[in-house]
């Protein structure tokens, strides 16, 4: 048994790995607002909204690296997962950084090659809402139910592969949920709202099995251990409700708009029934 | 609307009483479960996060409840929303299904996840039957109201009158 946790990120001061992540995450953002000031200097229509939802999602990405976080180790640990592989991704998701780039970058060699990318099979199939919701939900199970996270406190490596992990799959599981980058293959959004709450089933599971039994190998006490499955579980809710609404949002919206093409097409009075 | 649409009834304006009651008895489910989850764990602190004398199964059907209430809550507003902008929504029905979802919800609470899951209780620390009979009762009551508001919406005469 390890008695103490040390986060690298809190003892030690932020390690390589941690600013190296910081410092991406604000070259993303400065990435963003050039490529939307591109678009509003030649008069396209950008709302002012996304580049705020972008740089917000990259500062989470940066303070789950570099910045204090409340409670005990593990309360601790399980908010900067939280603001990494949850608040972040839907700020960022929303923003459609793929769209922004497809539209910023010059037409040509740039524009082709990321649009076969997102349109190429592996991608397509990488962005299958359930597989997003597997990739992301067994992550953590993996995680949190294996020796991983024992071992990630004394190595720095380790550490930060399971921090892009964590960022990389809650991005996925976002961009398949909410679908609003262009994809070639639209997913039915029933396909999608199971895929949800088979994650958020998972998550909540495992946020409850924490409460009463820690992650192997690893000592907490039994405070920081009850208010760090608790913010997981409460703060899962959270997102997934906004994911949620995201998602039936277009719906309505998809269904209000075949409602209005079927109207125009079949002029009422001459087809009322 | 058009004006012509009220004597060509438009096919895309049909009243939908199965869809009413359907979606309005899943939004009753829910908000029964929300007002379970802010009430009762959160504000009188009376049922536990953890009982430890929960298994594996109880532990799948809590999750799997909790977060099927928390999207069924945002799914049954946009059905709900969407009913009405189709004009296709019969209160009648709609009442009626509100009533047995949250009737459904609290018995199906009070009897597998309270007795037969034991998830948690209602409360601990004191005589739990009372408690039990009253959690049950509350929710055959609400579940004959909607059987009865579901009687009456179903009256031919009725439906005449709200469609």
């Amino acid at each position: 048994m390890i008695l103490a946790h040390i986060h690298p990120g809190t003892a030690a001061g932020p390690g390589l790995w941690e600013i190296a992540s910081a410092v991406g995450a604000l070259l993303a953002a400065v990435a963003y607002g050039l490529a939307a000031g591109r678009l509003w200097r030649r008069g396209d229509a950008w709302p002012w909204w996304r580049p705020v939802s972008f740089t917000a999602g990259c500062t989470w990405v940066a303070w789950a690296g570099v910045g204090p976080l409340p409670g005990g180790p593990f309360t601790a640990h399980m908010t900067g997962h939280l603001l990494l592989g949850m608040a972040a991704p839907l700020l960022l998701v929303l923003a459609r950084p793929l769209t922004l780039a497809l539209r910023a970058s010059p037409p040509g060699a740039a524009r082709r090659g990321l649009l076969s990318l997102a349109h190429s099979r592996p991608a397509r199939l990488l962005a299958h809402p359930l597989l997003a919701a597997l990739l992301d939900a067994g992550g953590l199970w993996l995680l949190y139910r294996t020796d991983v996270y024992a071992h990630t406190h004394h190595r720095p490596l380790l550490h930060a592969l399971v921090h892009a992990h964590v960022l990389a799959a809650g991005l996925l599981f976002t961009f398949a949920v909410c679908q609003v980058d262009p994809v070639r293959h639209r997913r039915p959004p029933a396909l999608r709202g199971v895929a949800l709450l088979a994650a958020g089933v998972a998550h909540a599971v495992l946020a409850k099995t924490l409460y009463a039994t820690p992650p192997p190998g690893t000592a907490f006490t039994t405070t920081d251990l009850h208010t760090g499955s608790q913010v997981m579980y409460y703060g899962g809710d959270l997102v997934e409700a906004a994911l949620g609404t995201v998602l039936a949002a277009s719906w309505y919206r998809a269904a209000g708009r075949a409602r209005t093409r079927h109207r125009r097409r079949r002029p009422e009075p001459a087809l009322g029934r | 609307m058009n004006p012509p649409a009220h004597r060509h009834p438009d096919p895309l304006e049909r009243p939908e009483p199965r869809r009413s009651m359907v979606v309005c008895g899943v939004l009753g489910a829910a908000v029964m479960a929300a007002v379970d989850e802010i009430v009762f764990h959160q504000i009188l602190g009376w049922h536990h996060f953890y009982d430890r004398s929960t298994g594996r199964v109880g532990l799948l059907s809590d999750g799997l409840l909790h977060t099927g209430e928390l999207l069924a809550l945002v799914a049954g507003f946009f059905l709900y929303a969407d009913l009405r902008r189709r004009g296709a929504l019969v209160p009648a029905h709609a009442w009626a299904g509100l009533f047995l979802g949250l009737g459904a919800f609290q018995l199906f609470d009070g009897i597998v996840d309270h007795k037969l899951l034991r998830l948690h209780q209602v409360r601990y620390g004191v005589d739990i039957a009372p408690y039990d009979w009253a959690w049950n009762l509350a929710g055959v009551v609400l579940l004959l109201t909607g059987l009865l508001l579901a009687r009456r919406a179903a009256r031919p005469g009725r439906a005449a009158r709200t469609t």
